[in-house]
């Protein structure tokens, strides 16, 4: 475990050499290849040193993360061809990297909230500094002050569990009881905040839309998942007060999935539209966590590794539209079939995972979902029904807007997509669409 | 060369500056009530010197209103001296007494509710005079806070601190203002590390005044008072990491350096019930890391208009730079050893 930090700190040098653009994306390949060979023990913590571990949730996680930062290094090619300071954009992407991989990866909870929140940082100094808009700066501050409003409270939780516990590795939580209400509250809302729950999602289509694609990716691939991992992890010792009040995150995720999702079909903006649909995911994940069955929590795990692929791809799909439109309005960008034929090959293979289509990965997360969500309550079904209908609702909407109708007819030329786009969207697609096949690695906890 | 500096490359006035750090280790090492309100007073009688200009008709109104609240709580402090010597004899801890001479030792200090006058004066100070003002004119009044403490009182005390340094910066654009609303934020801090333990009070001070040293460093180089000049100077890449890099460990996000001393202090706060205190706490830093954002957002964005014409004072003092973008950063790396 400690040989991928060292790898990882020591590509930092490596970012700021010339022409070595390709090679650190390269590295984080080859980096991914070596972590999948880790030995993989289902039911336990498994390579542990100093201050690391690995378990099944870890596991998939970082892999998702090694992933998605690799993408996100092929889907810049803009700033290295411009010269927009891809030194130091290189060297945040990997700062990042760097944080999130602690974060997943240490025992002790403290530390997991120190990498928790310095994960925020680079992130906000990629929305600001290489996005597009000037609104940027205000979606970089409710980005911010969203999260440290959670996640302050988590701090005088977790510190407090080391007043009372005397320890605070992840791993001896279990076998405590802290069943207090103010404590539940105050670690809990840190990861709602960032899932993001309804009421707390404000900042989510701000950052997302401000964002370059690489924060993009990033955004929604992985920074969501943190607050699930979270969830997963802190759950453990507060199982009674869950039990009382989980229903109210419950019920609260799911009806506000079911605003977003029909807020989906009144977005203009392509970028707005994808992020939308990433609260609407994730308030089924919140929900499959809260209701805390076995089958919750794997439709819930299979659900953000499959969004984290998935909406990537589209915030993917959505720039290489934005590249050469120069915009992301759905009245500008429509006729596309027209021009990029095999881009529509891609949005169609991307949006049909999205709306939970067979064979993807959504699918099986999905299922889980509705058997966890309906074994709890009957009633939670309608609700269900109709965010499972407006997702295949707004996926089609956004693709057959993009794809068919007359094209505006302002457009001067552009080429059609070139191979490293192709390969991006692949890298995204095959994921998703093959894992289907081997999913017992990530589905069977015990 | 620092000493230099410190005095406003004016060699004339290094007297006085030795006679201020001589008057605070009086003040902090005497065995008597007294010697404390004599170190007191040679610091005031020794920083009106350094602060005073006399072709400046600001710098003399300044000084002027300096020497008057300082010497109002000095002549304060003596008075509580006098009738804590008188009356009681010098043995009880009497309520009344001890809530005024910490109320004159907080208005030597400009901490709330006796701060209006504080950030009045930094608009007159040049940056390393109101480097002084923020970290060394702190340190004989919280040492002499610390002799006769009155938990009670004192603890209103530190959240109408955190109240003020927050919510007082919202409305400046001036930014040594600024820099003084957020020094009254953090005296909340150290007064409330000074009831856990001095020593505990000395390592936030130290960090705290190591970042303030940075930052006014840096704009003191660029020769930098408001908020509307952040946007039009010509700074390299490295000079911008760094504003960027202090302000945020000085607004106490992980993972710089000004995480830590805020980590311990939440740690005692916790252990010692403060649960409400603790809230207070977190919620004015936000507000604090918000006007924080307010001024990088100039680093933030890297391509924004620079005007060629102005040129950074970076010929003597290129060594300065160089040392405090080397602490700034590799603070980030170092706190994560610590930590680890």
């Amino acid at each position: 475990m400690m040989k991928f930090l060292f790898m990882m700190i020591f590509m930092i040098p490596l970012c700021f050499m010339k022409n070595m653009f390709w090679l650190v994306q390269m590295m984080l390949f080859f980096m991914m290849f070596l972590f999948m060979n880790l030995n993989l023990n289902i039911m336990c913590f498994f390579n542990m040193s100093y201050m690391f571990y690995c378990d099944i949730i870890s596991f998939g996680l970082i892999l998702l993360s090694i992933w998605i930062c690799s993408l996100m290094i092929m889907a810049s090619e803009s700033l290295f061809k411009l010269n927009f300071y891809f030194n130091f954009f290189l060297f945040n992407v990997i700062f990042l990297l760097i944080m999130l991989y602690l974060t997943f990866s240490v025992l002790n909870l403290l530390l997991f909230y120190f990498f928790f929140e310095a994960s925020l940082i680079p992130t906000l100094l990629l929305i600001i500094g290489w996005g597009y808009q000037p609104e940027r700066i205000q979606a970089g501050m409710y980005l911010l002050f969203y999260t440290l409003f959670g996640s302050l409270p988590l701090l005088m939780g977790i510190i407090y569990i080391f007043n009372d516990l005397n320890t605070m590795t992840i791993y001896f939580l279990k076998f405590f009881n802290m069943n207090m209400y103010l404590l539940y509250i105050s670690m809990i809302f840190a990861f709602l905040v960032k899932m993001p729950m309804y009421f707390v999602h404000l900042w989510l289509p701000k950052a997302h839309v401000e964002a370059p694609v690489s924060g993009s990716m990033i955004l929604a691939g992985i920074m969501l998942k943190l607050g699930g991992y979270g969830l997963l992890r802190v759950m453990i010792f507060l199982q009674e007060v869950n039990l009382k009040l989980n229903y109210i995150w419950i019920i609260i995720s799911l009806v506000g999935g079911l605003f977003i999702s029909m807020k989906c079909f009144c977005q203009v903006d392509m970028k707005s539209l994808i992020a939308y649909s990433s609260v609407a995911h994730m308030s089924m994940v919140i929900g499959g966590i809260m209701v805390m069955n076995y089958w919750g929590f794997i439709g819930s795990y299979i659900l953000m590794i499959s969004h984290g692929l998935c909406s990537s791809g589209m915030f993917c799909l959505a720039n290489i539209n934005y590249e050469r439109l120069h915009s992301r309005s759905l009245y500008i960008n429509s006729g596309m079939m027209n021009f990029m034929p095999s881009m529509s090959l891609w949005w169609f293979l991307l949006l049909s995972s999205n709306m939970a289509a067979p064979p993807s990965l959504n699918l099986l997360g999905e299922i889980s979902l509705i058997n966890s969500l309906v074994s709890w309550s009957n009633i939670s079904m309608i609700l269900l029904m109709m965010i499972s209908f407006f997702s295949a609702g707004y996926s089609l909407y956004l693709y057959s807007y993009i794809q068919h109708g007359k094209y505006f007819q302002g457009l001067y030329s552009f080429y059609v997509g070139s191979s490293r786009e192709y390969l991006l969207l692949f890298l995204h697609w095959f994921p998703l669409n093959m894992m289907i096949l081997k999913v017992d690695f990530i589905s069977i906890w015990f | 060369m620092f000493f230099f500096i410190l005095t406003n490359n004016n060699s004339n006035k290094m007297f006085f500056l030795f006679i201020l750090f001589f008057s605070t280790l009086i003040s902090i090492s005497s065995n008597s009530w007294f010697g404390c309100w004599i170190g007191l007073e040679i610091n005031l009688l020794s920083f009106i010197p350094l602060i005073s200009n006399s072709k400046n008709l600001l710098s003399v109104e300044t000084s002027l209103k300096y020497f008057l609240t300082q010497s109002l709580a000095s002549i304060n402090f003596l008075f509580m001296i006098l009738i804590k010597f008188s009356l009681l004899k010098n043995f009880d801890m009497n309520n009344i007494i001890s809530i005024m001479m910490n109320s004159s030792l907080l208005m030597k200090m400009g901490s709330a509710p006796f701060h209006f006058w504080f950030p009045n004066i930094v608009e007159g100070l040049s940056w390393m005079n109101n480097f002084m003002l923020m970290t060394w004119q702190k340190i004989s009044p919280m040492i002499l806070l610390s002799y006769y403490f009155n938990k009670n009182f004192l603890i209103f005390m530190i959240i109408m601190n955190l109240i003020i340094g927050s919510l007082g910066g919202l409305n400046q654009t001036s930014l040594r203002k600024l820099l003084a609303f957020s020094s009254i934020n953090n005296l909340g801090w150290m007064i409330f590390s000074i009831m856990i333990s001095e020593n505990l009070w000395l390592f936030y001070f130290l960090i705290y005044s190591m970042m303030i040293f940075m930052m006014i460093s840096l704009f003191f180089l660029m020769n930098m008072y408001f908020m509307n000049q952040l946007f039009i100077n010509n700074m390299n890449f490295f000079i911008k990491l760094n504003l960027l890099i202090n302000f945020l460990s000085l607004g106490g996000l992980p993972p710089f350096m000004g995480f830590m001393p805020k980590w311990i202090i939440i740690n005692f706060l916790l252990i010692n019930k403060f649960y409400f205190l603790t809230f207070i706490f977190m919620m004015t830093s936000l507000i604090i890391i918000y006007y924080y954002i307010r001024i990088i957002y100039s680093s933030f964005m890297f391509n924004y208009f620079k005007m060629k014409w102005v040129n950074l004072l970076m010929k003597n003092n290129m060594s300065l730079i160089n040392l405090s973008s080397f602490i700034s950063i590799s603070s980030m790396i170092l706190s994560t050893f610590i930590f680890m």
